[in-house]
């Protein structure tokens, strides 16, 4: 999925990951930077089909230890993978929520869906009552 | 003949998929914390946001019903109630109803006082040509109403305000008349360091419902320190004020603020200690603003802004136990935070909205009618930084103070929901955004979040008070919650068992 190329450089203060896009999108992987960018100078590549190549250089004032650099990274950025697919599974229901928050007209408020009534006793033939639906 | 129940199972059938509400998640200390649009928390194990999109979340687990209660599921067996989670959210940006409520006039720039931290280029007692002037009071007042808020709160500023007490009257007077021809309900405050306040004044403050808000930085040597003025008794006069202003005005009307600066960072016990002492029970920690001469003078009053949340901390920590110990004292931006945080409601604090306050909730109108979007970009402007000017009450309205370039370039950093940082943060529904804050810190009204004072002051302060609501001890719950409905301070012997 991902390696990590130590550096050459002394004192380890450069590091690269090649990732894989199709576990992290260079959208996730850019908005990982940006969050690195306090404690790193950060560069993203592409690396061949389907792979970027993250190049972090340390800053001086970074408190994060190189050694957990690489795990520290994946975290964040599988998280930000994770973000993006919660995002592409409620962008719609989130623009209808807004509009209907914002909705001062009230033409967006729906009638309640489902049946006002008991739908176990409603589903018996011999139900001894029936409180009539909204539909 | 015994009637005959169903099993507990047919009255919650098992469904067969569930469906995603919008949220976004954080991990925090061994968990998760999910937040969902409206604001709404749930504290999970690790994997549930997971879980949650890739299914595999057991919908016959306790978990699965606090995810449907809470809004980040629904399935087949429930209704989404879109109109439910549609109302929270619209509640918790209620105050966006009604538009500008908060109206600040700055009736001078002149003070007596030297305070190395003011926000304001402040003038010499003396110069007058510092004051505002009738006619610019007369068209300030206009726009104050042409404001939709049906209810506006008029706020008296300076320099110091009560150097200029004949303006001050005159504004009163013009803005009561206003407010009754045009059908709306005014608030008056003055915001006064006391040190010039007569007898004469507070009477007239009292018959005409003005409230009193003043400094009060701590102990003598701290306030003096802070705040020197000739003869070097601020805070005597500050205290003396207070005291006649309890005794003219009421207790309820008389609210005192405190800034933080490098000197007050070793004395925050002492601080509140005086709070206590004085009989306030609410004190608000406030950081430094880094504008105007608390920039110019940076050596003498700044700080790096981990201090200040260790500052923070330390005060809050020492704030519960003295509500432990019986006495309500009530942290300001912890109450502020803990409403967005556990309750539906938003608030109507402006430095902590998205859309930010700025402008939206706030106008500054200064003594010579520019007209600013907070008071914040006026001092900005006191330093030759008029990116935040709208505009003058001489010559536009409201319509043109809100459609201005300084206003539109300001309003779309104005969101944090689509601010880079962010937009993803799971914290997004309890802060805000603040375009004039990195304006002037960063250069950028979008603002670096990673670097922003702003975003690490209020995500350290978020992450510490989730760190009390995951602990759960039911004494500091009791007093957070005291915090918000006003209801008595629990102390040890009310713990449940």
């Amino acid at each position: 999925m991902e390696q990590q190329r130590e550096s050459s450089l002394p004192h380890k203060t450069t590091a690269s990951l090649r990732i894989s896009n199709e576990v992290v999108s260079v959208d996730a992987l850019l908005k990982t930077c940006y969050w690195f960018s306090r404690d790193f100078f950060c560069d993203v590549q592409k690396d061949g089909p389907g792979f970027s190549l993250v190049s972090l250089k340390r800053k001086d004032s970074s408190p994060i230890q190189m050694e957990e650099l690489r795990d520290t990274f994946m975290n964040h950025a599988l998280d930000f993978a994770l973000r993006e697919r919660v995002t592409a599974k409620t962008a719609d229901i989130r623009d209808i929520l807004l509009a209907k928050a914002f909705s001062e007209s009230g033409v967006l408020e729906d009638r309640p869906e489902g049946v006002f009534g008991d739908p176990i006793e409603e589903a018996k033939s011999d139900g001894m009552f029936k409180i009539l639906g909204n539909s | 003949m015994a009637r005959s129940f169903y099993p507990p199972e047919a009255f919650s059938p098992r469904p067969s998929q569930f469906f995603l509400l919008p949220f976004r998640f954080t991990r925090f200390n061994d968990q998760e914390l999910l937040v969902n649009e409206a604001g709404e928390f749930l504290l999970a194990p690790k994997g549930t946001a997971r879980g949650l999109v890739d299914g595999t979340i057991d919908t016959t687990s306790a978990l699965y019903k606090d995810l449907k209660a809470k809004h980040f599921a629904y399935d087949d067996t429930s209704s989404p109630l879109l109109d439910v989670l549609a109302t929270k959210i619209r509640t918790k940006y209620d105050h966006l109803d009604g538009g500008t409520k908060l109206h600040i006039f700055v009736v001078t720039l002149r003070c007596e006082h030297s305070c190395h931290y003011c926000q304001v280029s402040r003038q010499t007692a003396s110069k007058d040509e510092f004051d505002m002037s009738r006619e610019t009071a007369d068209r300030s007042i206009s726009l104050m109403f042409d404001s939709p808020a049906s209810h506006v709160t008029l706020e008296l500023q300076g320099g110091e305000p009560l150097l200029a007490f004949e303006m001050i009257q005159y504004i009163v007077s013009g803005a009561k008349e206003q407010a009754e021809v045009r059908r709306k309900t005014l608030n008056l405050v003055v915001t006064t360091n006391l040190a010039c306040a007569t007898d004469e004044m507070l009477l007239y403050f009292r018959d005409e419902g003005v409230k009193v808000s003043t400094s009060l930085d701590g102990p003598a040597f701290l306030h003096n320190k802070n705040r020197p003025r000739p003869g070097n008794d601020s805070y005597e006069r500050a205290i003396d004020g207070i005291e006649r202003s309890r005794v003219i005005l009421g207790y309820d009307n008389v609210a005192a603020l405190m800034t933080t600066t490098s000197t007050s960072l070793d004395h925050v016990k002492e601080i509140i200690d005086e709070y206590v002492r004085r009989e306030f029970h609410t004190i608000f920690l406030r950081p430094i603003s880094p504008y105007g001469f608390a920039v110019k003078t940076k050596t003498r009053t700044g700080y790096e802004i981990e201090k200040f949340l260790d500052f923070y901390k330390q005060g809050l920590s020492y704030i519960l136990e003295i509500n432990r110990s019986g006495y309500r004292l009530s942290e300001i931006y912890a109450q502020i935070l803990l409403s967005k945080i556990l309750t539906p409601h938003g608030t109507g604090y402006v430095d902590l909205q998205s859309p930010a306050g700025e402008a939206w909730n706030v106008l500054v109108y200064n003594y010579n009618g520019d007209v600013f979007a907070s008071d914040e970009s006026r001092m900005l402007a006191e330093m030759q930084d008029w990116t935040f000017r709208l505009g003058n009450v001489h010559r536009d309205t409201r319509h043109s103070l809100f459609t201005s370039e300084a206003a539109l370039n300001m309003f779309e950093a104005s969101c944090n929901q689509s601010l880079a940082g962010c937009s993803d943060c799971a914290f997004q529904p309890y802060c805000g955004a603040d375009p004039i804050y990195h304006h002037a810190t960063q250069g950028d009204m979008y603002g670096h979040r990673p670097t922003s004072g702003f975003c690490t002051r209020n995500m350290e302060v978020i992450k510490h008070l989730f760190s009390f609501i995951e602990k759960d001890d039911p004494l500091t719950m009791g007093i957070f919650w005291s915090w918000l409905t006003g209801g008595p301070v629990p102390t040890e012997g009310l713990q449940c068992a």
